[in-house]
Parts: C-alpha cells; structure tokens; sequence
C-alpha cells in the first residue's frame, strides 16, 4: 500500500479561556488520508470537525500532534491545501472566470495559460456560460461551484471543504454532492470534506471519520464497504444498496449517544 | 365556469404599516410638503406678518440668487469655496485612507494608532481655531487647517472600521489559494473596502462642507460664507439666504456625484449594500 498523503498524529488543540482556564476542544485526533481519497470528517456540532479541518489548512495551528502532507510537516496556509468555505467567498469584485484565475494570477501564470485553465475548470462545474458575469448575479449553488472550480483551477495537492453545502437547498445539495464525486473522479483529487449530513457523508465518502465531543477525539473511521470500493454517480443508487440503512442507523446511533452525553452534563 | 367579481373590496387606508405605495404617491407626498414650506412662507412676507427686511419672500430670495449668479464675485466666491473643500479634502483622504486601511488590517497599528485618533475625535475642530489663527495668520491657512482637521480623524475610522468588516473569509480564501502578506492587501482587502471608502468621504463631505461655512464665516474675505457675513453688515437679509441655498444645493450637489460614482465605479456590488 502506498503512503498516506495526508497523516495526522496526536493532534490537539486547547484553548486559554481566562486567564488559568484551558478547554482541550481536540483530544489526540489520529487519521490518515489516502491519496485520491474522498475522506469525510462526521461529527455531533460543536466536536471540533471544522477546526481539525482548518488546522489541516494552516489557518490554526495545533497545540500538539504532527501534520503532514506527502510526509511534509504542514506549517501554515498554502496552495497545496485549497479550501471552499460554507459562506460564499466569491470575489465580488471580480467576474466568475477572473475568480477562478484568482489563485494562477498570484502565482504569476501567463495570462493564456491561466483563461485556458479557467475555461477547463469553468467547464467542469458547468458554469462556462457564466464566465463573464459577477458573483452578485448568481445563485448559491453556482456561487459554490465557482469556488471548487477556483479552488482546483490552483491545481492544489488537496482539496479541504467546511460544510461546502450547508447553506443550500436540499435538492442543490445532492446534485452538488453528485458533482462533487465526478470532479474527484475525473481530477484525481484527494478530498477531506467536513459535514454534519450523514446522508451526505455516507454518499460522497471512501471513509468517514467520526469524531466524538469534548474533546473532539476520533470515535471511529469507518469505510463504508457496503459501496464496494466504487464510487455512484447517482445517489439513489447508494440509498438502494444493501448495508446503506444499516450504516446510516450505526452512524446516527453514535450521534446520539454523544447527544445523550451532552443532555446528561447539562442535566 | 364563471368567476363571481370579488367579494367587498378592502377599506383604503392612508397609514398602512410598511405596505408599498405608488411612485406616483411619492414624488406627490415627497412635494407637498416642500411646496406648502413655500406657499406659507410666502403668503406671511406679503401679509405682513413677519417684518421683509429680516425674512425676505421666497420669490425675493430667487430673483436675488439668479442676480448673484450673474455676478462674478459671487461665482469667485463660489470658486473659493469649493477650492477648499477639494484641497483640504483630498488631503484628509491622503493621510485617512491608507492609515485607515492599515490599522483595520494590522492589529499591531490599530492599537498603536486608535486610542490617539480617538482622543482627536473628540475635540471639537472649531475649537482650534483660534489658535490656527495664531499658527498660520489669515490666509488660507487656518481654513485648510480647520476642515483637514475637521473631517480626517473621523475618515480614519470610517475607513478602518469598513476594512475590520472586510470578511475573513475572503482573507482565508486568498491564504489557501497561497496568497502573501502583501498579495492579500492588495488583491484583496483594498478592492474588498473600496465600494466603502467611497460611501466614507461621501458621509465625510457633508462634514467638510459643515466646518467650510464655520471657517468662512469666522474669518475669511471670500467664498460663500465670507459673502454671507458682508449681506449681514448691509442688512441684506435675502442675500444671506441666497448664501444658504448655494450651500445646500452644492452640498447635494457633492452627494449626488459621489453616489453616481459609486455606481460608476462598483458596479458589481449588492444595491443592497450601497
């Protein structure tokens, strides 16, 4: 088996509240990303997904534990780790294909090279009829889209997503979610994604890891086997094959016994 | 199959709360209220209630405006005074808007900076006047000084305030898309705050022309304040006013010209957010 491309070891991360209270909010987090992987980070609200996902990114740093990626200790931001956020961060200022050009144009590609590659990524997210209008113009799905077509335009090694579909209508999200999948089959890219569906992480996902609550510590990383290593284009297919509602039934369990949790130290 | 005409029509009534009313209702409503002003105004100068000499007619007041206006003192008055306004102006802007941005950028700066331009705030420019008389005599000076001091420490904070509301996640994204320290500024916290800074000198330009008519009034020999003082010696009441319609209509003037530029120049923002 191959390394891993993304590793992470014993990650923690508290924080100072006051001046002689920590909170530990990530306990000792431990999972390895595969290359090409689509791997999904579950959890109950408020366990800490999003911020292992934004360490993963270098937006926070770790007060312990070691990252790597292709075995290279992850120092800060880089465009090795492109991240498409749940709130819409289009460019407003500038046109859909100039967002997308927006991270070529940092790095200084040749204005030829950088329309070329926007047109491609343009293509893939179905929004080349859209290239030369603003962002106001658009609707929250495609407002997405142009972000995971920017993001990967930057042909980055990973691509990080923070609930990417929290914000949209149920019936955008799954075809989202469908997109999702044949942009990582047809780029070749590993994907840590973040959500709180489990629908959703059940469907899109090679693995699942599953992180429990305070502190945030994996509970389980499980690969949904039932979807025999291959990845369904359409999401009815995974509904209707046999081991998804067991799955589903095994994972929603787990949230509930850290709700139960949760209603207990209140109580 | 055939439709009954509607039951009982609903009962109009003027005050609905927050329904939608004609264009028509409003251009009306927005009028009225500006012609009866006039109408009572006018109808008390000429039924001898209130004394000419001290409250001249509105139709008095315009036919001595369209008079100055054909006089070319006046029109250099004018000049005078916008003169100001442009160079006190666009050095408040100079000094405001790129410290502006770099103290809601840097956090290092804005605490460095803000508890001193807060301070500044809070003294009220008119009251250093008489010592600007002192430091830079009468000339321009003092003027310049004044308004300068009158609109840059509130544009500092205008400007620092909108680059703080700049989202996080714009900086984020640029992070993650590998861009740099000064690739962020440029790329993207300055474009993100432009729209605003703009909707900051135009709140700030009605300030300037505040502390204008104050400096003019207190010590000046031309522009539209220092004329107004001369009517006041000779008793020419409707010259004053004439003074005060200039004013605000050049103020709205200012207004307007900045909106339209605004729409100019961003045209991609929410016409929510303008």
């Amino acid at each position: 088996m191959s390394a891993p491309k993304l590793s992470l070891r014993e990650i923690g991360k508290r924080y100072q509240i006051g001046s002689n209270t920590e909170i530990e909010a990530i306990h000792r987090v431990s999972f390895e990303v595969m290359e090409n992987e689509i791997c999904v980070l579950l959890g109950p609200s408020g366990c800490g997904k999003s911020t292992v996902l934004r360490m993963v990114a270098g937006l926070e740093e770790p007060s312990s534990g070691a990252m790597t990626l292709d075995g290279r200790q992850i120092e800060g931001p880089g465009r090795d780790r492109g991240m498409v956020f749940q709130a819409y961060t289009s460019f407003d200022w500038l046109t859909v294909q100039q967002n997308v050009e927006y991270g070529m144009r940092l790095q200084h590609v040749p204005a030829p090279e950088r329309a070329r590659r926007a047109q491609h990524f343009l293509n893939l997210v179905h929004l080349s009829k859209f290239a030369q209008a603003y962002p106001k113009q658009l609707s929250g799905g495609m407002k997405q889209r142009v972000a995971i077509a920017r993001t990967l335009a930057n042909d980055p090694e990973m691509l990080l997503m923070d609930e990417p579909f929290g914000a949209l209508d149920a019936e955008t999200r799954w075809h989202m979610q469908e997109l999702m999948i044949s942009i990582a089959e047809e780029t070749q890219t590993t994907i840590l994604m973040v959500t709180h569906d489990i629908e959703e992480a059940i469907y899109t996902a090679d693995r699942i890891v599953f992180l429990s609550r305070h502190p945030g510590t994996v509970a389980a990383n499980i690969v949904p086997a039932f979807k025999l290593g291959k990845r369904w284009r359409r999401k009815e297919e995974v509904l209707e094959l046999d081991g998804y509602a067991e799955l589903e039934r095994d994972i929603m369990k787990l949230m509930r016994q850290q709700a139960t949790d949760e209603v207990q130290a209140v109580a | 199959m055939q439709y009954q005409s509607p039951l009982t029509p609903r009962a109009k009534r003027w005050l609905e709360i927050r329904k939608p009313i004609s264009r028509r209702t409003t251009i009306i409503l927005g009028v009225s209220l500006w012609a009866a002003f006039f109408i009572i105004w006018e109808a008390a100068v000429k039924a001898g209630f209130v004394t000419e000499l001290l409250m001249p007619s509105p139709t008095r007041v315009l036919s001595t405006l369209a008079g100055l206006l054909s006089t070319p003192d006046f029109l250099m008055d004018i000049g005078a005074s916008m003169l100001r306004i442009a160079i006190s102006f666009l050095m408040a802007c100079i000094v405001a808007v790129p410290l502006g941005i770099a103290m809601g950028t840097f956090r290092v700066l804005e605490a460095f900076f803000n508890p001193f331009m807060a301070a500044w705030r809070y003294l009220p420019a008119p009251s250093f006047i008489p010592v600007l008389l002192m430091w830079f005599g009468t000339g321009e000076g003092p003027k310049l000084a004044l308004l300068f001091i009158g609109v840059v420490f509130f544009l500092i904070t205008l400007v620092m305030d909108y680059t703080k509301q700049v989202r996080q996640e714009f900086v984020e994204t640029s992070m993650t898309l590998g861009g740099n320290r000064k690739q962020i500024l440029w790329t993207v916290i300055v474009p993100a705050v432009l729209p605003n800074v703009v909707v900051a000198m135009r709140q700030m330009m009605a300030v300037s022309w505040t502390y204008l008519v104050i400096a003019e009034i207190v010590a000046s020999t031309n522009g539209i304040g220092a004329m107004m003082m001369r009517a006041r010696r000779f008793l020419h009441t409707d010259e004053i006013m004439a003074g005060i319609v200039v004013i605000g209509v050049l103020g709205l003037l200012c207004d307007m010209a900045f909106r339209w530029l605004h729409r100019l120049m961003f045209p991609y923002v929410e016409e929510s957010a303008r």
